[in-house]
């Protein structure tokens, strides 16, 4: 497992390194609206009314933003837990937690891919 | 006292002719220093693994109808959530502000032929790009433009 961890090490800091990046750049606003403003009430009601989500997601660059959103941050996330967990002494448990969370952001991307075809 | 990092850590593939002593966590390690600030960009990756589950969730909604994009966006209005959100949003920033300050640095003295804007210029290209695209993101997501 360490063997392929390491062959696949370059995609996994591709999709890290554009976690942070890109995911970083998406999240700021979408955090903001999504997250806090709409739940507080501080957007029109019809902002984000399922009809018009919808319909903006469903476009072809919705659905790719939507994508980014979902798995970049995985990634991000997945790389970081494991640096942390190696930093705080799990070296020796490195393979399992590495599988464990790439784990975690493979399937939460193949999900992503899946939910966004279905809109 | 420092406590004795993994062995492994930062090994060679091969063992080289040098022996050197065993590797230490630096006695700053976690949370004092500089260390405080590269621990909390690390924990970020909390926040960030959820934020993918959560934007998972509501996507998957959006995806099965009125009904459970309606459940799903009333859910966010739990005071968990919305705390959960705060944290988000200044992790999220977090990270922009550290990364985009190292992204510069880390760039290499050439690519090809071509080399790199100056520091400053790249550093000044990425806050333009995040202001841009935030800007941009809540304009779309607040109902200001594509109505």
């Amino acid at each position: 497992m360490k063997q392929l961890l390491l062959r696949l090490e370059p995609l996994i800091w591709l999709l890290f390194g554009q976690g942070i990046l890109i995911g970083t750049i998406l999240l700021t606003g979408w955090v903001l609206v999504v997250g806090l403003l709409a739940p507080l009430g501080l957007v029109s009601d019809g902002a984000l009314a399922f009809e018009r989500a919808h319909r903006l997601a469903a476009h072809p660059i919705g659905r790719l933003v939507l994508l980014a959103i979902v798995a970049l941050p995985l990634w991000k996330g997945a790389h970081h837990l494991r640096s942390l967990a190696i930093d705080f002494g799990g070296g020796h448990r490195d393979a399992a937690v590495a599988t464990l969370l790439y784990a975690i952001a493979t399937v939460g991307s193949l999900l992503g891919l899946v939910a966004v075809a279905r809109l | 006292m420092a406590r004795v990092a993994d062995p492994h850590a930062m090994a060679p593939a091969k063992a080289g002719p040098t022996r050197t002593a065993p590797p230490r966590m630096p006695p700053e390690f976690p949370l004092q220093g500089r260390y405080r600030a590269y621990t909390l960009f690390d924990a970020t990756g909390a926040v960030y693994l959820l934020l993918g589950l959560l934007a998972l969730r509501l996507v998957w909604a959006l995806g099965s109808g009125d009904a459970a994009w309606r459940s799903a966006m009333e859910s966010l209005g739990n005071p968990l959530y919305l705390l959960f959100h705060a944290l988000a949003f200044a992790s999220v920033l977090f990270v922009g502000v550290r990364f985009f300050r190292l992204f510069p640095k880390a760039q290499p003295p050439k690519i090809g032929p071509l080399r790199p804007p100056p520091q400053p210029v790249i550093h000044a290209l990425l806050y333009a790009a995040w202001l841009a695209v935030s800007a941009l993101m809540i304009a779309i997501l607040a109902g200001g433009i594509f109505g």
